[in-house]
């Protein structure tokens, strides 16, 4: 064994053998094993399928409920507001904490990866995960909602195809926004929880300019700039689902003009996640991630 | 002689608690031992030395760059931490070249060398357990892999024989030798004295987040002149001779060993002591049949100094 | 001179009994779970509720007395019915309890923050450290150290339910100077003490077994929060269904409130409804209210409603109809569930491995 010491250090570390990109990439897929380790994927999945479960059931015992009310319902209602924030939250808060928690951060510091990409890195693959969870359950939403029913299959893909984009878009900003505030308190979870409850579910849902600081919001005004949530009544008429949920006045072209354009909402959360995200980095940049060493307070 | 490490007036805080206080110290090349009593602030050196800690006051350099946020020295810098973490449901050759991978290694590159530091640290026939189901040593081998993987020019070791058998502990006092001899800089936390000696002698010792000395073992004792030396005479008419050097000024105390095999003698003035005693023989007849001092091992350093 | 053993040595003297061994870890606990700057916040924030119980029966003491003080407040008390300030006596245990109930509901989101703050770290992090051992090496058995975490829970809830509420009891008592209130409110008092006592062993169990389950205390905050949030969604989602089906079969014009009467056949279907009891919160609410009997109470104020509005006040303000012993028979399971899953995770020492 000490023979084969000798070669250990015989080799000469020159600047041009690092190659800072495939460290990245090994830390981003890094952190995507550690996403998919352990019972808690099997937690995470369980819950994701909650929506196809209750589609199933709804099915099997409202048989008159209209398909897209029932997409409304649980693609539009219940994955934003309860699976959404809790999936960015699982993940975006672990982003250092875990590490940190596990004692592990420090082979992840002594490498030459900076600490803002070590964030940026680790964020992006939350991201993925979360985005990748939202697009394949919500397939399966869509599959429990529709299989079998009198509809045309194009325009549900299409449905999908929008449903899961801005999904994705939505749990990739509230990943941000998790992830940022993970690295200002030890109680992420509590904070995010109350931020969830508080900002994004109780400010978003009232009619007023304060909702304009909710990720939520922006979510549904590009779903209702983009799709269409109105359910043909038997008894006549149509009903607009979305406008009366979310408390959107569309009635006159001004009221509608008050309101964010499509562009201007998708701009709007990429903007505020980048900024998060960057905010994060710069954060990372400054702060010491204690290890075996006593917190300065 | 260059500093590979060096610490220009560092302190460092913890709220209330100090850390590192006003520390000035230049860690030359080859292998150091850093000594201390728990909360000494040993791992608070070795981190501040490894860019994971800022600095409340003072400067760090490695290599003669300075290391907070300096993410591109880590490509220099080689650290076996002392907590017992680990991805652990990773084999021991993926945690491996994963490191390698981190450390910016290209694909191919980082196979051979973690094949290369797998097998320096003899865990080839462990590589693919997880984990998880390592024993200490195994653990502290792997942990030890994957600081040198990236064969790093100054490697921090904190604690790297803790916890490890007899066997383990030799191979890896090997490696560390083996690195010194190559001209790479290692620096050694180790609580454990006798090993830290047979390493090198070079030492530098902190207590309560100070430095309290650093250089060769044999001269720091050299320099704690107010403390009494142990000297050991092995002689056959012990009783005799101790009341002889208990006439002398400088001889502060006389103790007879364990089967009247010798004295031990304690004196503040060494030189003039060892230069009295062949008059013993030419003189009286008094037979001493070997002297040697029982005090320049780092164990009695260790106890002078931070006893005080 | 005896040379003793420096080994392990036994306890010659005599040890205290079972009984209070799990007051030391309960003790241990709150000393770290109040070492916490959130959780006093959450606890000041908790109080909140507190002063405006101990308000209101304060001023239903004042308004009984017909004091001359009330004339004073009347601007603030128009949320009452005229009918009510005019004659309270007949109105008193309706208030009582509907003040109660109010605060239990107002509690109850607190006692769920609270759980999420407190309870996760309690077993996860001793599975963490390994430190199972260190308890189980003392004469403690199992359900000493499941009692002594569970004690930390149940004296924080405590202290945001029962100790309050028995508080403002008094003081009400204090403001009213009739003994004959003592008569008639004392069973609203057993009530809440039994509602808070529910709370905070159901969820304190239940936290406990989620945080034997993880040595990561956030993933159990997280399963806890899925427990009270998504249960609380899915149940909401599955009774949005059922509303759109029943709109959907009525096929009539849409019944707005103003218009509202409610059939028979609905009051039936709400009686069989067993979405709710999907929902954690749901399920203590519904025993709660059965406890309190907040039904009754807003039943009665219902009366001095005209007959026209009756049946939408009932539906504004009592809550799911099915039978409570349903809710019941939900919590109990849960908590079999948690002490069976405290029983698996939670092994003495001969039984680590």
């Amino acid at each position: 064994m000490v023979d084969a010491i000798a070669t250990v250090g015989a080799k000469v570390q020159t600047a041009s053998r690092v190659s800072w990109v495939s460290a990245s990439w090994t830390l981003f897929t890094l952190t995507l094993r550690q996403h998919l380790h352990g019972q808690r994927w099997l937690v995470v999945g369980l819950l994701f399928l909650l929506p196809a479960g209750i589609a199933l059931l709804v099915r099997a015992t409202a048989p008159n409920v209209p398909p897209l009310a029932l997409e409304f319902l649980l693609v539009m209602m219940f994955v934003p507001q309860a699976l959404l924030p809790l999936a960015a939250l699982l993940y975006a808060s672990g982003i250092i904490q875990d590490e940190q928690e596990e004692q592990t951060i420090t082979y992840l510091l002594l490498r030459p990866i900076p600490k803002w990409a070590i964030y940026g890195v680790k964020l992006l693959a939350a991201m993925t995960t979360t985005a990748v969870l939202v697009v394949a359950f919500v397939a399966l939403t869509y599959l429990a909602i529709y299989a079998n029913a009198d509809v045309s299959y194009g325009e549900v893909a299409i449905r999908y195809c929008q449903a899961a984009s801005i999904q994705a878009l939505a749990v990739a900003t509230y990943c941000s926004v998790f992830g940022l505030m993970s690295l200002l308190t030890k109680r992420i979870l509590v904070i995010g929880i109350l931020y969830t409850a508080i900002v994004e579910g109780l400010f978003a849902n009232l009619p007023f300019g304060i909702r304009l600081l909710t990720v939520i919001y922006y979510t549904r005004l590009i779903a209702y700039r983009s799709m269409s949530f109105e359910v043909t009544r038997r008894r006549g008429g149509t009903e607009d689902l979305a406008a009366v949920a979310w408390q959107l006045d569309w009635t006159s072209a001004a009221k509608q003009a008050e309101h964010p354009q499509l562009s201007t909402s998708i701009f709007l959360l990429v903007v505020a996640s980048m900024v998060c995200a960057v905010l994060g980095g710069w954060l990372c940049m400054q702060r010491e991630f204690h290890v075996k060493t006593p917190e300065n307070n | 002689m260059t500093a590979v490490v060096s610490f220009q007036g560092v302190s460092k805080w913890y709220g209330n608690v100090i850390g590192i206080n006003k520390l000035t110290l230049a860690v030359p090349a080859g292998v150091t031992g850093l000594l201390g009593p728990n909360g000494a602030g040993k791992s608070t050196l070795l981190q501040l030395a490894t860019g994971q800690l800022r600095p409340s006051q003072g400067l760090v350099k490695v290599l003669g760059e300075a290391v907070w946020n300096n993410a591109a020295l880590n490509c220099r810098i080689g650290l076996c931490p002392e907590q017992d973490a680990f991805y652990e449901w990773m084999t021991g050759w993926d945690f491996v070249l994963t490191c390698a991978r981190l450390s910016g290694l290209p694909r191919k590159e980082a196979r051979e060398a973690t094949a290369r530091t797998v097998a320096a640290v003899g865990m080839i026939q462990h590589k693919d357990r997880a984990i998880r189901g390592y024993s200490k040593g195994m653990r502290q081998r792997i942990k030890l892999a994957q600081a040198l993987v990236h064969e790093p020019d100054v490697l921090f070791l904190d604690e790297p024989l803790t916890g490890t058998d007899p066997v383990a502990r030799r191979d890896l006092m090997d490696i560390i030798q083996r690195l010194g001899s190559e001209g790479k800089s290692v620096l050694v936390s180790s609580h454990v004295l006798h090993e830290v000696q047979s390493l090198t002698p070079n030492i530098v010792l902190l207590s309560r987040g100070r430095l309290v000395a650093e250089g060769n073992v044999r001269q720091i004792r050299e320099l704690i002149d107010e403390h009494p030396h142990q000297i050991v005479l092995h002689a056959e008419e012990c009783r005799k001779l101790a009341a002889r050097l208990l006439t002398w000024d400088d001889v502060e105390g006389v103790r007879v060993l364990e089967g009247e095999q010798g004295l031990m003698v304690e004196t503040r003035k060494p030189d003039a002591f060892y230069g009295r005693l062949p008059a013993l023989y030419l003189e009286e007849g008094l037979t001493i049949s070997a002297v040697y001092s029982d005090d320049d091992n780092l164990e009695a350093v260790f106890k002078y100094l931070v006893r005080k | 001179m005896p040379i003793f053993d420096q080994g392990y040595q036994h306890w010659s003297g005599r040890l205290a009994g079972h009984t209070w061994r799990w007051l030391a870890i309960t003790r241990h606990g709150l000393r770290a779970a109040f070492a916490g700057r959130t959780i006093r916040l959450v606890l000041l924030l908790a109080w909140i509720p507190v002063l405006l119980l101990a308000a209101m029966l304060t001023v239903w003491g004042l308004i009984e007395r017909n004091s001359e003080l009330i004339q004073a407040m009347l601007p603030f008390l128009g949320f009452l019915d005229p009918a009510i300030l005019a004659g309270p006596r007949p109105y008193r245990i309706p208030i009582w309890t509907l003040s109660y109930s109010i605060f239990m509901s107002a509690e109850l989101w607190f006692a769920m923050v609270l759980v999420l703050l407190v309870g996760p770290n309690l077993i996860s992090q001793d599975l963490r450290y390994h430190a199972l051992p260190l308890y189980f090496s003392r004469p403690l058995r199992r359900i000493d150290y499941v009692l002594g975490k569970l004690g930390v829970i149940v004296v924080v809830l405590s202290s945001v339910t029962i100790v309050p509420a028995i508080l403002a009891y008094f003081l009400g008592l204090a403001f009213s100077l009739d003994l004959s209130i003592l008569r008639d409110t004392f069973g609203i008092l057993l009530a809440s003490i039994a509602y808070g006592l529910l709370i905070a062993v159901s969820a304190g169990l239940l936290m406990l077994a989620l945080s034997s389950l993880s040595r990561n205390s956030r993933y159990v905050a997280l399963m806890g929060v899925g427990l009270w949030i998504v249960s609380s969604a899915v149940a909401g989602a599955l009774d949005a269904a059922d509303r759109e089906e029943r709109m959907h079969r009525a096929r009539g014009a849409m019944r707005s409130e103003e218009s509202f009467s409610e059939s028979a056949e609905d009051l039936a279907a709400a009686k069989r409804d067993w979405r709710p009891l999907i929902s954690y919160t749901e399920n203590l609410q519904r025993v709660g209210r059965h406890l309190l009997g907040t039904d009754a109470a807003w039943n009665l104020l219902s009366k001095l409603r005209p007959a026209e509005e009756r049946a939408l006040f009932m539906m504004r303000f009592r809550g799911p109809q099915f039978p409570w012993y349903w809710s019941a028979g939900v919590l109990a399971a849960l908590l079999v569930l948690s002490a069976s899953i405290l029983k698996f995770t939670i092994k003495s020492l001969d039984r680590l491995k």
